[in-house]
């Protein structure tokens, strides 16, 4: 390669690596920050879910007298019965209790006759993750008794329970253990390409808008070099930049994955030697595409500022796939795996989804984002070679 | 030697320099003289190659900018009206960068930059990270970097513009010392006695165009004053003493 080129690229990766914040908010927040939270975080949801549906149900009951069969059979289940007495609503309100459960006077005497009895829950539907678990057992504790005792009634009057039951739903879910993973793991494609744009952003920044913030730029465009080279050069140092946050990215998922709760949530996302490999193949190809795009961004700002905001807004071009693909579900065609950041979004879930990706896919998606991305990385040296570059404020 | 014929350039309506003619030879300082806003940046960026003329030419050492571009500049050494450093580099670094964009070698580099340390008095801040520098420490390592692969011919712009009086007399003895080895300096400037102290040649330039050109003395003769600020305002104001 051109010597030239070789140096603006050495040094624009010196100078920009003794940024602290530069290699903090791209490689740190990007290759670390991300997999860990996703960790923290699953295993807090995972974990607070379990803990609920297995801990010892206590309920708080008014009116225990009024029911004596009733909390026998709650007991039975294994449920820790404690009176209760007071306002219900506030208690639920106040958080005191996560749900009140009220027996009136009139149950005993209703129940007796036959007419169905009223039993009160006091709950917030609105209240997140657990209460919703104790919210659920509670009611099919109330449902369990309901129809013991129905049944039971019905076969003293010499009827089959199982006249009730005019219809059986027999489940059958197709979605193996991989594609439950899928679900939870849709978000990795945009964790990887977003960890590709943050880090090639800051040297995009940097080496474009920077250079004209800091006054060096006519100083540097007097050297005897031309201005592709030094566009080139600057363009590898932030493809490399993106390049080394994404392989970080996908190594410290890896190393993420044990401490993942996926076992728990019966999944099991492959990310072995050979699809780490297919997503290094895929994913490497977009850096050039993000590394223009962002320079091209960059090379219309005139100060850090400026710049900083417009290429902040890029991140959100390759959300909008993977959002899409959350919530609609598409069939894969050729076309899809040739456009950059849609191919990315579909080969990547279907390595989770355990499929195997056909190697046309990938060849698909390699040529596709070269070429946008060689094509964005002309429009960038041809906006670098204009006069007024120096004058666009 | 700069040679430049009837050089002109406008942006958008305003036409910034309107055929500008002159020629600096080697071993002289030329001065380009002129009010803010008369043309004198534009000029010196049309001679330096990093706007194109719109119409005539310019020749450095015989080499015309718009043909050959990269040769041009590796015969200039420019100091321009921003000289920006990276600041997370040291000032030997900076000046390292741009000796390999010459494509000097390391010894080369190395052994201009220590005689250009010396010349120019760095020696306390060289290998220092250039945040934080003084106005004059700055202009110090624009200039060796404008200046690393020992360039024939010298441009600069304003360059004791913000500095303060020992840094500019440094600045002078050094510019004097490079007259000395032959080669050609010219530099802008709207400070009279600066002008007065260090150029063989003065050209007067006003509105775009040379107005007048010649030694200090043959211009205060040319319009009968006995200091060169009078004898500027009456050149631009056509003798009148006001626009």
């Amino acid at each position: 390669m051109n010597k030239q080129i070789l140096t603006v690229m050495r040094k624009e990766i010196t100078d920009n690596f003794r940024d602290r914040k530069t290699v903090m908010s791209s490689i740190f927040m990007g290759a670390v920050f991300m997999p860990v939270m996703f960790v923290v975080l699953m295993n807090f949801v995972v974990g607070m879910q379990k803990d609920k549906a297995e801990e010892q149900l206590e309920l708080a009951i008014k009116g225990i007298g009024n029911a004596q069969s009733f909390i026998s059979f709650v007991k039975t289940k294994g449920v820790k019965v404690n009176a209760f007495t007071g306002d219900a609503k506030k208690a639920v309100e106040n958080k005191d209790e996560e749900a009140v459960i009220i027996i009136p006077e009139t149950f005993a005497d209703n129940f007796s006759k036959g007419i169905p009895a009223k039993i009160e829950v006091y709950y917030d539907a609105s209240a997140k993750g657990a209460v919703n678990v104790t919210q659920k057992r509670i009611k099919s504790l109330i449902s369990e008794y309901s129809r013991t005792i129905g049944m039971t009634r019905l076969q003293l009057r010499g009827i089959s329970p199982i006249l009730l039951q005019a219809i059986i739903i027999e489940d059958h879910d197709v979605s193996t253990a991989q594609s439950k993973g899928a679900m939870f793991m849709s978000f990795l494609p945009y964790v990887l390409i977003l960890g590709l744009f943050m880090g090639s952003m800051y040297l995009a920044i940097d080496t474009m808008a920077g250079e004209k913030e800091r006054n060096s730029l006519e100083a540097l465009l007097l050297n005897p070099i031309k201005r592709s080279h030094l566009l080139i050069g600057k363009l590898l140092a932030t493809i490399s930049f993106g390049l080394v946050t994404l392989i970080a990215t996908i190594i410290s998922f890896k190393l993420a994955m044990p401490f993942m709760p996926l076992q728990d949530l019966g999944m099991t996302v492959d990310l072995g030697f050979k699809n780490v490999g297919i997503l290094l193949l895929i994913l490497a190809p977009l850096a050039v595409m993000a590394a223009s795009l962002q320079t091209i961004v960059a090379t219309y700002s005139k100060s850090f500022k400026e710049a900083q905001t417009y290429v902040n807004l890029l991140m959100f071009v390759p959300m909008i796939p993977s959002m899409a693909l959350m919530f609609m579900p598409v069939k894969e065609k050729l076309w899809m795996m040739a456009t950059p950041v849609l191919s990315h979004n579909l080969i990547i879930n279907q390595i989770m989804r355990g499929e195997q990706v056909a190697p046309l896919s990938i060849i698909a998606a390699i040529i596709g984002s070269l070429f946008i991305g060689l094509i964005l990385a002309l429009v960038a040296i041809k906006l670098y070679n204009r006069e007024s570059l120096l004058f666009s404020d | 030697m700069i040679e430049v014929k009837t050089i002109s350039k406008s942006f958008g309506e305003v036409q910034a320099v309107k055929g500008v003619t002159f020629c600096a030879p080697d071993s002289q300082v030329t001065a380009l003289l002129g009010a803010n806003g008369a043309g004198k940046t534009t000029s010196l960026r049309m001679i330096y190659s990093l706007i194109t003329p719109q119409s005539g030419q310019v020749l450095i050492d015989g080499i015309d900018p718009c043909k050959e571009p990269e040769k041009a500049r590796s015969l200039l050494g420019v100091l321009p009206d921003t000289r920006g450093l990276y600041k997370r580099l040291t000032a030997r670094e900076n000046i390292e960068y741009f000796g390999k964009l010459h494509g000097m070698s390391d010894e080369k580099i190395k052994s201009r930059t220590a005689s250009l340390v010396a010349d120019l008095r760095m020696e306390d801040f060289i290998d220092r990270k250039t945040d934080g520098f003084s106005q004059g420490q700055r202009v110090k390592v624009a200039i060796a970097r404008a200046l690393v692969h020992d360039p024939q011919n010298i441009i600069l712009d304003e360059p004791t513009n913000g500095l303060d009086v020992m840094s500019t007399r440094g600045v002078r003895a050094f510019l004097q010392k490079e007259k000395e080895r032959g080669k050609c300096i010219l530099f802008s400037s709207h400070v009279m006695q600066e002008v007065s102290a260090v150029s063989d040649e003065i050209l007067v330039i006003h509105d775009g165009v040379v107005c007048a050109s010649g030694s200090e003395q043959e211009l205060l003769n040319q319009t009968g004053k006995d200091n060169l600020e009078d004898a500027f305002v009456h050149i631009v104001t056509d003798g009148e003493g006001h626009e």
